[in-house]
């Protein structure tokens, strides 16, 4: 029972949850403390992949995660560097997580948040994420697999972590090339070293546990293991605590800040990202991490992720307060049907499976 | 021997190419130093500055001050029929323009119009999302919040009367977007 209750995926999920409200209650955008896709459309703003100045800040959190997760692997010697597994599928599957993203409005973990903070709007997204993994999960174990994962070079796995220094030199230094919005969402932000200091405990944490939100639903389903699954709901109950404890709570599913009323697409767009993130290995959040770690696959889709920012924006394939827009609705099916596609691909014969 | 000079050989390649790359790193730190020197000689670079921000929404909030003085005038008046005639003349030639329709949802609601007052304000929103955002000067959620805090309750009356009334539906979807854009969040 005690040991139980020091599960480092609980206490991962617990310091996650009370993390987002803290940075939102700190600056951050209200129900937004972590938000994967919005800090990487922020990302793709500041660095000029779209021209929405609004959404352009080079959010602290994700260099973050990514140092803290790359420190943690290092100093526990669990930076193994793989890869060379399907890259492109993953890029393409990555900028198609966060087009599911745009169109609920939030990643998973933003998902959790609004859920905590009371906003109705998001129990649609949490069905349609739990049916996206479901059904990857059934996918999984009806041998859908991609390519192998193999070892590579030592150099490999520091590209990353490099690119998130380097993008912690730009937040300090400012280049004329790096944008910060000084109005709307841009604007909002908890200050600079705190977000650093939370993310960074949260990198660390996220994986020495392997936290992830879809992960938590698919071990549940598939083989009925729930220690991700506990991180998941401390995530929740930690966020809930909180946002009780600071006034953050606000029941209700009309009027919630960065929402919509398209139960059908918002259901569907997070179906897109659960499925999509079960054929890969993990929810936005979870393949930055990992791509701290020596992951290059999810490095790949990281960058998939950071163009699937910049588009979503630029192309408008995301939902506002009114909705979604037409190319963002089609978008999401699109995506779905990459991840249809993709799996009948890459289903081994039963005989295989065997 | 063969691996004896196979060893000297990668010796010799590690050392040129070590000594080269702290030449590079030694060179690019020195001219990445110098630049910041001379940026902050030179506070003009990069993002514009708040100041430089503020001076820009004040700029264009006297540009629609002229634009609209006459509206602005027969709204002290209190002759709201000519400021909405006068408004919507002006919008002909600048529909897109969200300082007239803030002032169009602001004279509507005077004249106790509240679904076109709404509308009005909803369209300036989109339009110029600054109207709800507390770091800007053009910030009008307050003045929002109490339109619709007094029209949600008529509205919803009114829905229960005339359910099929899609012009009444509209006005509350139009209440529901303005609130949660006032609401905040990473939009």
């Amino acid at each position: 029972m005690f040991k139980s209750f020091f599960d480092v995926s609980i206490i991962t999920g617990a310091v996650l949850g009370a993390g987002c409200v803290v940075l939102s209650y700190l600056g951050n955008p209200v129900n937004s403390g972590i938000c994967l896709s919005c800090f990487l459309e922020n990302l793709a703003g500041a660095m000029q992949l779209h021209s929405h100045v609004r959404m352009s800040y080079l959010r602290p959190e994700l260099i973050g995660f990514v140092l803290g997760s790359f420190a943690m692997a290092t100093a526990t010697r669990r930076f193994q560097v793989t890869g060379g597994s399907s890259p492109i599928i993953r890029f393409f599957l990555g900028f198609f997580m966060i087009v599911g993203c745009a169109v609920f409005i939030g990643c998973p973990i933003k998902m959790i948040h609004r859920l905590a903070a009371g906003d109705l709007t998001a129990c649609a997204a949490l069905l349609g994420l739990m049916l996206g993994v479901w059904l990857g999960a059934r996918y999984i174990k009806a041998g859908v697999a991609l390519d192998r994962v193999r070892k590579l070079p030592k150099i490999n796995g520091y590209i990353f972590p490099l690119f998130a220094l380097n993008l912690l030199l730009f937040l300090f230094m400012k280049p004329a090339f790096i944008v910060f919005g000084q109005t709307g969402p841009a604007a909002l932000h908890a200050p600079v070293p705190i977000s650093l200091a939370v993310s960074f405990v949260i990198g660390c944490l996220a994986q020495r546990s392997g936290l992830c939100i879809t992960g938590g639903f698919r071990n549940l389903f598939l083989v009925r293991e729930g220690t991700l699954f506990k991180g998941v709901l401390a995530a929740f109950l930690g966020a809930l605590v909180l946002s009780l404890v600071l006034g953050q709570f606000h029941l209700g599913l009309n009027g919630q800040p960065a929402s919509h009323t398209s139960h059908l697409w918002t259901f569907l767009a997070m179906m897109l990202v659960g499925l999509a993130s079960v054929i890969i290995d993990g929810c936005p959040f979870r393949q930055v991490i990992k791509a701290g770690q020596g992951d290059v696959d999810s490095a790949v889709t990281c960058f998939g992720m950071l163009t699937g920012a910049a588009l979503v924006i630029g192309w408008s394939i995301r939902s506002t307060s009114a909705g979604p827009t037409f190319y963002g609705k089609i978008a999401v099916l699109a995506g779905l049907m990459a991840c249809v596609v993709l799996v009948m691909y890459y289903r081994r014969s039963p005989a295989a499976v065997r | 021997m063969a691996n004896h000079m196979e060893n000297e050989g990668v010796d010799w390649f590690f050392r040129v190419n070590t000594a080269v790359l702290i030449v590079l790193v030694a060179v690019t730190a020195g001219m990445i130093v110098q630049h910041e020197l001379e940026l902050k000689a030179d506070s003009s670079h990069g993002s514009p500055g708040i100041n430089t921000l503020q001076k820009r929404y004040e700029e264009q909030l006297a540009k629609k001050a002229w634009l609209y003085k006459d509206v602005l005038y027969l709204e002290k008046k209190g002759d709201f029929d000519q400021a909405v005639s006068k408004v919507l003349k002006i919008l002909k030639d600048h529909p897109d323009d969200a300082y007239g329709l803030v002032l169009l949802g602001r004279l509507y609601s005077q004249q106790g119009q509240i679904v076109k007052s709404v509308r009005s304000y909803r369209r300036a929103v989109e339009l110029d999302p600054d109207y709800v955002d507390k770091t800007t000067p053009l910030y009008i959620g307050d003045e929002i919040m109490k339109l619709i805090s007094s029209a949600r309750g008529k509205l919803n009356r009114e829905k229960k009367l005339k359910p099929e009334d899609k012009q009444i539906q509209t006005a509350i979807n139009d209440i529901y977007y303005l609130q949660r854009r006032i609401a905040g969040g990473c939009e």
